[in-house]
């Protein structure tokens, strides 16, 4: 094995190499394959919560640039050690409960938030052959895993028994129970695509047989990948949807009455759960691992962190969106157009195939990937450029009306106050 | 005792011990989070038959969302956070799962009873034979799953009926939620006001006095 195929399949060679120390110890059975699984576990678990804290020191970075700031300067180089720092500030933090808390509840909740969000990891493929479960429904469980949070934001909202932490829990429902709907159905055409629901299927679907990078599905379905992205943004209840913990309306929402270590297993929640979204939508959107010259899982950094950082820059540069209109973009604009989308892809991938084998199977017209690509794009395009020229008429249209009505009882007004000049009645 | 044993013991002790903790429960708050409890501990045994799809239905559909309903319903109920939320309903409640339960009993157990003509129970389920290996599930079932789906001898009716079904209840979302003209709201109010006029004793109708002031300047003039 060559040098450059040793660094490229560098994590799978070491974590192949604990297996066999392991099973070396104890002997092939059921107790060694617990023991293996829960060693990958741990070092998972250990890597997303140091990805963690380089998450946030990366934000508050990002952020502060964009907005005319330095960030964190003072704790080693470049303030890199100013995660450590508020570990230990957090660690030394008291750690309060309310007086009429609901005990059980409110300390159960934030265990729950970090348990499920790690739990999402399992079956995300890192580079080839990295994967902690290749199961054949990724998609699917990775967005079912997701959904749990709402509950534990619920449990966070009346535990506390605070009128602020309630009213961010009802909001939270309401906003990540709304958008799991668009984020499940622009799923779709990438399974419809794929023929698969597992990721290391979709991420294979967007590669070429020697392993360099095929078509993303980016380009087949730009229309989807922007609805997911903005879905995501939803789900994990960052700007500009933070709605669930608006400082400005309700304190902090739903985790005003944590301190401490609870406190930081809700922001650890928050970005485990971000940095999901941004690697779920690097392989069901962008080709995964997949990717030339560089080690598969350093092309997976690196399209992750590009995706993160438009989370952050959307975090520093939109003002947060009312209630009304999160609800109207999800269900008037996002979740119709998702419909019509897949009702197109659905069709175009029938009538359009590009195996062989399908084609003899089905039916429909041989065409190449790339000539499919672009069928799907234009169709994309096409789909989003007039829904939103039929919803921007029915704006204006609503606005005309509005506009003349008060434009109406103006001109009422005008009539009912020149009957009054001289010798109005007095009220 | 293997660990699939263990795991399927624990899961079901999860899912008994949740299920009886919902009906124990002094606080419904509590209860409808047992009742979560209870859905999770069945997702784990999906897991345990292999049935990953369900397991993932199960955890989205349940867990994510319709204990979300229950809890706000909880929520919306008056004195939800009163000590005694049993009631005198509970012999009532007693007969009917009895009932139940021997029904399940019967359908899926292994007994075999005859009412009237037909044979109920006695139902040969597959079983492990010591010694020989447990038959793995093909590795192309939601394949099938899928295809029985839209497939007319087997569930496409089915199938379509609940796709119809989401599509009206989505509408129908859109609907109710949408943006009032003045108009409708002006009539909206009105039927409230006629219904309220129906069910409120004559001298509950204030609104009378204020609508001569509003009408006064004109018909001064």
């Amino acid at each position: 094995m060559s040098v450059i195929d040793t660094i490229n399949n560098l994590i799978k060679i070491v974590g192949d190499a604990v297996a066999d120390l392991v099973v070396g110890i104890l002997g092939a059975g059921q107790i060694a394959d617990l023991v293996i699984m829960g060693l990958g576990a741990l070092v998972l678990c250990t890597a997303v919560a140091l990805t963690f804290m380089g998450m946030t020191w990366a934000e508050r970075k990002v952020v502060a640039r964009i907005q005319n700031r330095v960030g964190p300067n003072q704790a080693g180089p470049f303030g890199l050690l100013q995660p450590i720092a508020d570990g230990i500030k957090m660690f030394t933090k008291e750690d309060t409960t309310p007086a009429s808390a609901d005990r059980w509840v409110y300390n159960a909740a934030p265990l729950i938030i970090a348990t499920f969000a790690l739990l999402t990891f399992s079956v995300l493929p890192f580079a080839p052959g990295v994967v902690g479960a290749n199961i054949n429904i990724g998609v699917f469980f990775v967005i079912a895993v997701g959904s749990a949070s709402t509950v534990a934001i619920l449990m966070a909202g009346w535990g506390s028994n605070n009128k602020y932490s309630l009213l961010g829990a009802f909001r939270t429902v309401a906003q990540l129970v709304g958008y799991e709907v668009p984020m499940l159905l622009n799923v779709i055409p990438v399974i419809v695509l794929s023929g698969s629901m597992s990721l290391v299927d979709i991420v294979q679907r967007q590669t070429l047989a020697d392993g360099n990078p095929g078509i993303p599905f980016i380009v087949y379905l730009p229309l989807s990948a922007l609805a997911f992205f903005i879905a995501g943004v939803a789900e994990t209840g960052r700007s500009p949807f933070d709605l669930l913990e608006a400082e400005s309306e309700i304190v902090a929402g739903f985790h005003v009455e944590y301190s401490g270590m609870k406190f930081a297993l809700f922001m650890l929640g928050e970005y485990v759960n971000t940095l999901a979204v941004s690697i779920v939508f690097v392989i069901l959107f962008l080709g995964g691992y997949a990717g030339p010259i560089l080690p598969s899982y350093i092309w997976l950094l690196i399209k992750t962190a590009l995706v993160f950082f438009v989370f952050m820059w959307l975090r520093g540069t939109l003002p947060r969106v009312r209630v009304d209109q999160l609800m109207a973009l999800n269900w008037k604009v996002m979740v119709p157009l998702s419909v019509v989308n897949i009702i197109a892809v659905l069709i175009l991938a029938k009538v359009f195939v590009t195996s062989p084998g399908l084609q003899s199977a089905n039916g429909g017209i041989l065409v190449a990937p790339e000539a499919q690509a672009l069928i799907l794009f234009v169709a994309n395009i096409v789909i989003l450029l007039s829904g939103l020229s039929i919803m921007a008429r029915r704006a204006r249209v609503l606005r005309l009306a509005e506009e003349a009505q008060i434009e109406s009882r103006r001109a009422a007004n005008r009539a009912t106050a020149s009957n009054f000049i001289g010798g109005a009645p007095a009220k | 005792m293997t660990i699939s044993q263990i795991l399927f013991i624990v899961m079901s002790l999860v899912v008994l011990g949740g299920g009886v903790m919902v009906v124990a429960a002094r606080n419904l708050f509590h209860a409808a989070l047992f009742l979560i409890l209870s859905f999770f501990g069945v997702t784990g045994l999906y897991l345990l038959l292999d049935a990953s799809f369900f397991a993932a239905a199960q955890f989205l559909v349940y867990i994510g969302a319709i204990s979300i309903l229950v809890i706000f319903a909880v929520m919306l109920t008056r004195g939800a956070m009163a000590a005694q939320p049993a009631n005198s309903q509970w012999p009532a409640a007693l007969v009917v799962s009895a009932i139940l339960f021997a029904i399940i009993a019967v359908i899926v157990g292994p007994i075999a009873v005859t009412i009237g003509e037909r044979q109920f129970g006695d139902v040969s389920w597959p079983s492990v034979v010591e010694g020989q290996p447990v038959p793995a599930v093909p590795d192309d079932i939601l394949v099938r799953l899928g295809q029985s789906f839209v497939d007319f001898n087997q569930y496409a009716a089915l199938f379509l009926l609940a796709a119809v079904l989401i599509l009206v209840a989505m509408v129908g979302a859109i609907w109710v939620a949408r943006d009032r003209t003045p108009r409708e709201v002006i009539e909206e109010r009105a039927e409230l006001a006629e219904e309220s006029q129906d069910m409120a004793p004559p001298q509950h109708q204030l609104p009378v006095k204020n609508a001569e002031a509003v009408e006064a300047p004109t018909a001064g003039h």
